[in-house]
């Protein structure tokens, strides 16, 4: 298995692709955290100056707004892990390499597996890389009162870091199924991009704002970044709250609907549960495109 | 663990894609030591087979072994068996070098094996060029590198000489010969006989996924007999002289010529001047191989239902080549054979002693190629291009009653 993840890993070092996909992804990350924050902040400021809330006696800086910016930022760019992912096999079914990978490895379940492996590496990396730049984003772009305290930055930057891993792996699990690049990656783009978070905004309207849309593929996925960035602010509001006592119960629950609404999240499920309901999209996806490839014929 | 024989076995390998049966209950032995050459048309199912040797397409039914295993249970597969299938399979931006250290570190063979199989195969200057620069011939060469890597007991190539030019052609031959010689096993197909006619030893032909002919060349040559053309003076006369001396299998040819078959020309010669018949020319023809393998294989693309002459009981029918078609190459003769004497000038390094073709005459291998260790050495061959051990039945009489079975 560790020869076969060092050949993985010189498949990957030996051609553009990582690198091609990097940059885009630093340079979406940062650009969407800076226009996040940036707008973030612009709305902050304009409510922190009205007299709305001076009479409640919330000060809008104890809320750390900028989350919104890093969460956002991280979900738009596990678009390129996922490319990364869906090229991983499909792309040498396509290219008939796999023929010779088959031919050096003892079966294809080793090969699979090191390329799991091997790609829960990159996926790993790609989420480091895209929470770095997330964050640059964020500080650039971000009035430095509304920006997350330590704790709460971490816990969105490693729920990012896990989103990139997923969808890593999901798309090439769908690579593996399709076994066609194109066909995955039109398939995958469609889906991340425009089916599914529109099909989530319609499902979420429809269903008068049940959860159903948290347990889809895409919204598991915003789920996992999106409810973490929520949930900081809502505990921030409760705190908040408890020590007024003036907002009504009600209205917190409306203001947690609104802060999912605003992280790209509507109707997720908490970080936990959105984000063992996308491993098991991962799972489904990933098993069946090993179970094709266990079985396909190499002509 | 496989049993390191060396031997390629295929056993009543069928496969069947829908409704398209691309190969029916093929049988066939492959030994050490020898080359042996998988002929047949276009579509008859030579690469299925060898890609079920392999283990990329599972058989409908039967199996293939290679070293008395199946493909998948071998531990490290390219150490036993390296193959040769297309000349596509590479990443066109991954350069050469780097093309074979992926395989080298998936088959845990030293990173300077890389740049040793590609000396070898004459792509020593191309290494840090990409993959998808490079011409068919070029390609077949890295192919033929990645094959090598691992430094296997066993070859298996499809189609190899696609792309290659005659000097490539002409080393590869030498090449898979040494190789042979050192007591490894080649398995080579190819759509054309007079392309690998005088690399192979053995010959495997297949038409419409079926055995047409399982056996020595040597033994299809001989099989053949030649036929006399006689230009005599007077044709009624000789013709007379010759059934007198029980030569009775005589065809009157165009300008009063004469073909005799089952005799010699010193016969023919003798009866002739005893018959007092002046002979203006006498020319020995030696039937074509080529045209041979046709026959062997021709319907290939006939209606279906249409029946097929029954392919060879015991002996292949007389092979003549039909008039037109003398022209084709007699076996000796083959054009790609001037340029074996031109290997020096080429490109191609020369094989390493170990290749040398000279070898089978030594008791140890001098380096390089020897037995893989952790096996017996196979010591030399018996009589260099001798029969394998056990001489197999020569032909496999195909069942013509599964043939049509499923197409109507």
């Amino acid at each position: 298995m560790g020869r076969l993840i060092s050949a993985e890993f010189r498949k990957i070092l030996t051609t553009r692709l990582w690198w091609a996909l990097a940059i885009p992804a630093v340079l979406l990350a940062v650009g969407w955290a800076w226009g996040v924050s940036a707008f973030v902040t612009d709305i902050a400021d304009d409510v922190a100056d009205s007299d709305l809330l001076a009479t409640t006696g919330i000060e809008v800086s104890d809320m750390s707004w900028s989350v919104l910016a890093l969460t956002r930022a991280m979900n738009i760019a596990t678009i390129f892990p996922m490319v990364f992912g869906a090229l991983a096999l499909a792309s040498e079914i396509n290219r008939k390499t796999i023929t010779t990978t088959f031919l050096t490895a003892s079966s294809r379940a080793s090969v699979l597996g090191a390329k799991a492996i091997t790609y829960t590496i990159w996926g790993l990396v790609y989420g480091v890389v895209v929470a770095g730049a997330a964050s640059l984003g964020t500080v650039l772009g971000s009035n430095p009162d509304y920006l997350p305290e330590g704790g709460d930055w971490f816990l969105v930057l490693m729920s990012g870091i896990i989103a990139c891993v997923l969808w890593t792996l999901l798309g090439m699990g769908v690579g593996a199924l399709l076994g066609s690049p194109v066909g995955a990656l039109v398939l995958l783009l469609v889906y991340a991009s425009f089916v599914g978070p529109v099909g989530e905004l319609i499902l979420f309207g429809v269903t008068e704002g049940s959860h159903l849309t948290g347990w889809m593929p895409n919204g598991s996925a915003n789920g996992l970044t999106g409810a973490t960035a929520s949930e900081v602010l809502f505990g921030q509001v409760q705190e908040i709250v408890g020590n007024n006592a003036v907002l009504a119960q009600a209205d917190i629950e409306d203001f947690d609907i609104g802060v999912r609404f605003a992280a790209g999240a509507p109707g997720a499920y908490s970080l936990w549960v959105s984000g063992l309901i996308f491993l098991g999209w991962t799972m489904i996806f990933f098993v069946s495109g090993l179970l094709r490839n266990q079985r396909r014929d190499i002509t | 663990m496989h049993d390191g024989s060396g031997r390629i076995v295929v056993q009543n390998l069928t496969k069947n894609f829908g409704q398209v049966a691309a190969v029916q209950n093929l049988s066939f032995q492959v030994e050490p030591g020898s080359v042996t050459g998988f002929l047949g048309p276009n579509g008859a199912g030579k690469t299925t087979t060898l890609r079920m040797l392999l283990g990329l397409v599972t058989p409908t039914a039967g199996h293939a072994t290679i070293n008395g295993q199946l493909f998948h249970q071998l531990e490290n597969p390219a150490r036993v068996v390296g193959a040769v299938l297309e000349a596509q399979g590479f990443h066109p931006s991954r350069t050469a070098r780097d093309h074979l250290r992926v395989y080298c570190a998936a088959m845990g063979m030293p990173d300077q094996r890389a740049d040793e199989m590609l000396n070898l195969v004459g792509l020593g200057s191309a290494a840090t060029r990409s993959a998808g620069g490079f011409s068919l011939g070029m390609k077949q060469r890295l192919a033929l590198a990645t094959a090598l890597l691992g430094d296997p007991q066993v070859l298996v190539l499809d189609e190899p000489a696609n792309g290659l030019d005659p000097e490539g052609i002409a080393w590869l031959r030498t090449f898979l010969k040494a190789f042979a010689a050192s007591g490894r096993t080649v398995l080579i197909s190819s759509h054309l006989l007079a392309e690998v006619e005088q690399t192979i030893d053995q010959v495997v032909i297949i038409s419409h996924g079926q055995t047409m002919y399982y056996g020595q060349l040597d033994e299809l040559r001989r099989s053949q007999q030649s036929r006399v053309i006689v230009q005599p003076a007077d044709p009624n006369k000789l013709v007379a002289a010759l059934q007198e001396a029980q030569i009775t299998n005589v065809t009157p040819m165009p300008e009063g010529r004469v073909a005799v078959v089952g005799a010699t020309v010193q016969q023919i010669g003798d009866v002739a001047a005893r018959a007092g018949v002046a002979l203006y020319g006498v020319q020995e023809e030696k039937a074509d191989l080529e045209q041979l393998f046709f026959r062997l294989t021709s319907g290939q693309y006939a209606a279906p239902g249409t029946q097929l002459p029954p392919p060879g009981q015991g002996q292949p029918q007389q092979g003549y080549a039909q008039p037109v078609g003398q022209q084709g190459y007699p076996p000796n003769q083959a054009p790609p054979q001037q340029f074996q004497q031109q290997g020096q000038q080429s490109g191609y390094h020369q094989p390493p002693p170990g290749y040398q073709p000279g070898y089978q005459q030594q008791g140890t291998p001098p380096g390089g190629w020897g037995p893989p260790p952790g096996q017996p050495p196979t010591g030399t061959p018996p009589g260099g291009w001798g029969p394998p051990p056990q001489q197999q039945q020569q032909y496999q009489a195909p069942q013509q009653d599964q043939q049509h079975g499923g197409n109507a």
